[in-house]
């Protein structure tokens, strides 16, 4: 039912989508039925024969940089969660840094990485890391208190207790901090590939948009949609199974 | 070896908790011996320090002055193969089924999966836990939760049981079978139970002694002996002596306690 209304909406969009792009300029509001061609030519391999090359690029910025969020976010987090007085001096400076719209940082990454793949790594990282490292932090908070003890009446020791009662204690929030931070390290590696670069899908999006071949520019950001839902998807889909018990 | 009836023994024990508003004197030297095997009761006004003196015994709170011995070694930390505890509330995994929740002390001793399944589920029935070994605690009553703190405790079979108002969310009824059931555990494994409740009755029916502590700071203001057969009968003339006397110690106290 959900699904069938679903569709019906979808389809309903596309029809205005086509309406409108005929009657206005089809140059700048391309209508459906010119990205479909643009897409298969795109998919096919003849309007961006090096798309592959491209997308395993960008898949590999992303990965690179979503593993360095999530290990320095979980080691910040959990250095600033277990030492409470380092704890509350950084606690309120990360929160505070997270809230500065990050793409400022991202000329100085520039400076400071060069135009290819690293600047772009660096800016994922940047937007994945501060996620990661709240949610630990405040999972940590979560941790009903109670429950150590319990554990520790049953002989656990720290890494026990860490392992049997934090981790599982804290996985709600944290599942959902490492779920964001991957869609920000996504955004962050694309945003920063359009700012700025030669390979990878937000150098295609730029070139085809700085061409005007807008039905080209629409495909590609349809692909990119596509990376960016499978992604979410997979997220999704390893949370639901890491939080079995609280269905 | 320890004489066996000093099995448990609590030696002028003092403990100040530090508050927001100054210092609270849970506990004031307080002495008390518990023989093997005996159910040992404590009662007393709420606040009075029961289930601080409990975390004693379980190694889980340090006393400022005084100490706790367990088979005649001072206690130092939680000893989980000496000593189980059911907690007043009931704090189980809510990530873990029943049956995992049951299991937690095993596997944390290191016995083997297939051997701690089996205990666990073998606790489960007289529990009236059957058919719920795959639920996760979120969808059980309180008083079902309770029970399966009490199969965590029982899981790892230890010489000493505390138990820490193990009845206190459960109706009358149930609670009078439970008290039942446990009578029937503690009169087959001849564990040590050191039990607190707010019930006279619950007291008089299980117990072969009964602390009595004082409103806080809580001092043993009495101690009383139960040398009587089980199952007991409330209507007989001893309990019912016993009762008088019991309530007359305990009303005293809880007057205390409210003013
Ligand atoms: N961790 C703590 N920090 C500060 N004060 C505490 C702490 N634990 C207990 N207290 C105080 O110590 C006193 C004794 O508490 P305890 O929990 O041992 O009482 P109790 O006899 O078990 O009460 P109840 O019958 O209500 O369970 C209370 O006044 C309580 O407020
Ligand atoms: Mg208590």
């Amino acid at each position: 039912m959900t699904l069938l209304a679903r569709a019906g909406l979808f389809l309903v969009l596309l029809g205005l989508w086509e309406a409108v792009g005929r009657a206005s300029n089809p140059l700048l509001a391309v209508p459906p039925s010119a990205v479909l061609p643009a897409l298969r030519d795109l998919l096919l391999l003849r309007s961006y024969p090096d798309l592959p090359a491209n997308v395993l690029l960008t898949v590999r910025e992303i990965a690179m940089a979503y593993a360095l969020a999530v290990v320095a976010g979980l080691a910040c987090g959990f250095a600033l969660g277990f030492n409470r007085l380092i704890g509350r001096a950084w606690g309120p400076m990360i929160a505070a840094l997270y809230a500065v719209p990050a793409v400022v940082w991202y000329p100085s990454l520039m400076l400071f990485f060069g135009l290819d793949a690293a600047s772009k790594i660096a800016f994922g990282f940047l937007l994945g890391f501060f996620p990661v490292t709240l949610a630990v932090l405040a999972g940590i908070r979560q941790v009903n208190p109670h429950l150590v003890t319990v554990a520790r009446a049953y002989g656990a020791g720290p890494l026990t207790v860490f392992g049997r009662v934090m981790v599982p204690a804290m996985l709600f929030t944290l599942v959902g901090g490492l779920r964001t931070a991957l869609a920000l390290a996504v955004v962050g590696v694309i945003v920063g590939e359009i700012l700025g670069s030669k390979r990878g899908m937000g150098a295609l999006i730029n070139h085809a948009y700085g061409l005007l071949r807008t039905a080209d520019y629409v495909a590609l950001v349809l692909v990119t949609l596509a990376l960016v839902v499978g992604s979410d998807v997979v997220a999704s889909l390893a949370e639901r199974r890491a939080l079995k018990w609280s269905e | 070896m320890t004489a066996p009836d000093r099995l448990i023994a609590v030696e002028r024990v003092t403990k100040r908790y530090a508050t927001s508003s100054g210092p609270v004197e849970a506990l004031h030297d307080v002495s008390l011996t518990v023989g093997e095997g005996e159910f040992c009761t404590l009662i007393g006004p709420s606040g009075c320090g029961k289930s601080t003196l409990l975390g004693m015994l379980g190694g889980l709170v340090h006393p400022d002055s005084g100490r706790v011995l367990v088979d005649a070694r001072p206690v130092t930390g939680p000893d989980p193969r000496r000593v189980a505890t059911v907690f007043q509330d009931p704090g189980l995994f809510p990530w873990r089924t029943v049956l995992e929740n049951v299991e937690f002390g095993l596997e944390l001793g290191g016995s083997a999966a297939a051997r701690r399944r089996a205990i666990a589920t073998e606790l489960l029935p007289p529990l009236g836990l059957k058919g719920f070994a795959e639920k996760y605690p979120r969808e059980l009553s309180g008083g079902m939760k309770q029970r399966v703190a009490i199969g965590r405790a029982l899981a790892i079979d230890t010489k000493i049981l505390l138990m820490d108002e193990p009845f206190g969310a459960l109706d009358e009824q149930t609670r009078v079978l439970m008290g039942e059931w446990l009578l029937d555990i503690w009169r087959r494994t001849r564990k040590t139970v050191i039990f607190v409740t707010h019930s006279l009755h619950e007291a008089l029916f299980l117990s072969t002694r009964i602390a009595v502590m004082t409103a806080r700071p809580g001092r043993i203001k009495s101690v009383l002996d139960l040398p009587l057969d089980y199952p007991r009968s409330m209507e007989s003339p001893e309990l019912v002596a016993l009762r008088a006397k019991l309530w007359g110690e305990i009303r005293e106290e809880s007057l205390r306690a409210m003013q």
